[in-house]
């Protein structure tokens, strides 16, 4: 009798968290529709006009377009020299250990200095924060830990008999790469790719040290509800947070499309 | 894992060119790190013994930055908050995430997989998103308070919602609690039914059963799920400044002030020192315990 009370305890408990993890979300989607100038209650009646504003602001418009270049070009970069590594760690060398070490360290380094660090060494260097150099470099060392940790399981499967083998019939490093490699990894390269994009987008406390006048769109929120908190901000976060969602959707499906059969790390 | 073994042995040609060739394949990576982590990291040491003025900000040697961090109380006291608020916001989101990693670990398959998407997808909303849902929920005309004003409780709507370290506390366990749940899910997953049934079967209350199974069985997990959350709670920027208020400002902030405003950067470069010595002696600490790529593989 016990276990019944105890199961349906249980059940009552995981809903509550459930109904706490996405009534803030959900109540954010409804004051997004909220015709009032105040973000909060009480309810002023329905209303698209926010939604309007948003879709009209060429600030959003162009952080969007920001996001998805620094994205695209971050998760590439990372995902290629976590492709190199993750090919690499199938095999013993000198300081391997050290180098797996250096290759994860940014996730356990601090977020805010991992952000002042590069503010430094650009400041310092006279490198003026742009999209493409300074928001990229911090993009790319965020992603980089991860697109190695997600690659490299899945990479581990690839024997390199196969290469043996088409090396032994005499193909060339670029033939064993494209005919034996690419076709092999490919899917696990694409979630990884995505999986860093959505990374990129989502960056915000390394990107706020290095920013220019180009912004992102976490960036791009961030100054709005710092500086001014303007109606439109629910509809802009619901507006961020579907196109986010959609984004890691896609990325999540790929990974279980890809899924290694190694999880561990050694 | 999924090494050749033997086979890497007799075939000296896997040499011939560089896929073969771990030196060649890690060194873009390794340069990448060398130069864009490793070198500014160093600098950051460097710069924290340097000395910022009007003029800007030039190298020396000298220990002014850190006398001041330990001098004035003021430090020290931000950093014992800090502390505090990253340790309850852990404790709290263990709590709140035990049962329901349990609960999750002991569907069936498909229904397991599904719970792990509802997880998923609020964290999938960007954080500074998941920071800023507080203000309506917390502020004046807030959820909290119409609905307290709604039902009578109060008169007038509640300041200290809001701007309050409490406020802090509730936003970052919100937005960190995915990184708890997950990895104590993950080691609760391989915990076997027929170990809790041999258990009960000899007649192991269900307080037992959790203190004397479960929670050894799960506490790797709990350890990992605490070290991450620990850490991104102690470095916490985004939630503080949103929902602290000047009484809930944290050592993340002290430090983006003097790169954000101030343009004090080498005693930013020693708060950042500070903060990242107080994450690497945690670290430490709990790579007594556990793995750190238990910790790193529970959230990839």
């Amino acid at each position: 009798m016990s276990d019944r009370w105890a199961a349906i305890a249980q059940r009552t408990y995981v809903t509550m968290f459930l109904v706490a993890l996405y009534m803030p979300l959900v109540m954010l989607v409804a004051l997004s529709f909220n015709d009032s100038r105040i973000i909060g209650f009480p309810w002023e009646g329905f209303t698209v006009r926010w939604y309007l504003q948003v879709l009209e602001s060429r600030p959003l418009l162009e952080a969007f377009a920001n996001s998805l270049l620094v994205g695209a070009a971050a998760a590439a970069i990372a995902t290629a020299l976590a492709a190199g590594l993750g090919l690499a760690f199938r095999h013993e060398f000198r300081l391997k250990k050290l180098l797996f070490y250096a290759i994860v360290s940014p996730i356990v380094l601090p977020g805010i200095a991992g952000g002042v660090l590069l503010l430094l060494f650009f400041g310092l260097l006279g490198v003026p924060p742009k999209l493409l150099t300074t928001v990229l470099v911090a993009h790319v060392n965020w992603a980089l830990p991860f697109a190695f940790l997600v690659l490299y399981p899945r990479l581990s499967r690839v024997d390199s008999a196969l290469e043996d083998a088409a090396r032994d019939l005499g193909a060339t490093d670029l033939q064993v790469f494209t005919r034996v490699i690419w076709p092999t990894i490919w899917p696990a390269a694409a979630a990884t790719f995505l999986f860093a994009l959505s990374l990129s987008f989502d960056e915000f406390i390394r990107t706020i040290f290095v920013t220019g006048g180009e912004r992102t769109i976490p960036i791009h929120f961030w100054i709005l509800v710092i500086e001014e908190l303007t109606p439109e901000l629910p509809a802009m976060a619901t507006t961020i947070v579907l196109v986010t969602v959609c984004l890691s959707a896609l990325a999540h499906t790929f990974l279980r499309f890809s899924k290694g059969g190694a999880n561990e790390q050694h | 894992m999924g090494r050749g073994g033997p086979r890497g042995e007799n075939t000296p040609r896997v040499a011939a060119g560089p896929i073969g060739r771990p030196l060649l394949l890690t060194a873009p990576a390794a340069l990448w790190i060398a130069l864009f982590t490793a070198a500014p990291f160093l600098l950051l040491i460097a710069v924290s013994f340097w000395v910022s003025g009007y003029y800007g900000t030039r190298p020396d040697f000298v220990l002014t930055n850190y006398a001041r961090i330990f001098q004035n109380e003021l430090y020290g006291l931000q950093l014992l908050k800090t502390l505090r608020i990253a340790l309850v916001s852990t404790v709290l989101a263990m709590m709140l995430a035990y049962p329901v990693a349990w609960f999750i670990s002991r569907r069936p398959p498909r229904q397991k997989t599904l719970f792990i998407l509802v997880l998923f997808i609020p964290f999938w909303v960007n954080y500074v998103v998941r920071a800023f849902v507080w203000l309506p929920i917390l502020g004046r005309s807030g959820a909290i308070n119409s609905a307290l004003m709604g039902l009578g409780v109060v008169d007038a709507p509640i300041d200290r919602l809001l701007y309050s370290e409490g406020a802090v506390i509730a936003g970052l366990v919100y937005v960190y609690t995915l990184f708890m749940t997950l990895p104590i899910l993950l080691v609760m997953d391989r915990i076997d039914e027929s170990v809790l049934n041999a258990a009960r079967d000899l007649g192991a209350t269900p307080l037992q059963l959790f203190f004397r199974v479960i929670l050894p069985l799960s506490w790797p997990g709990a350890l990992a799920g605490s070290v991450m959350v620990f850490l991104l709670t102690l470095s916490a920027y985004v939630t503080p400044q949103l929902l602290g208020g000047p009484s809930g400002l944290m050592f993340g902030n002290l430090i983006a002030s003097q790169f954000l405003g101030g343009n004090n950067w080498a005693f930013g470069a020693a708060l950042s020192c500070v903060l990242v010595l107080v994450a690497l002696l945690l670290l430490a600490a709990a790579g007594r315990w556990i793995k750190l790529h238990r910790v790193l593989g529970g959230i990839a």
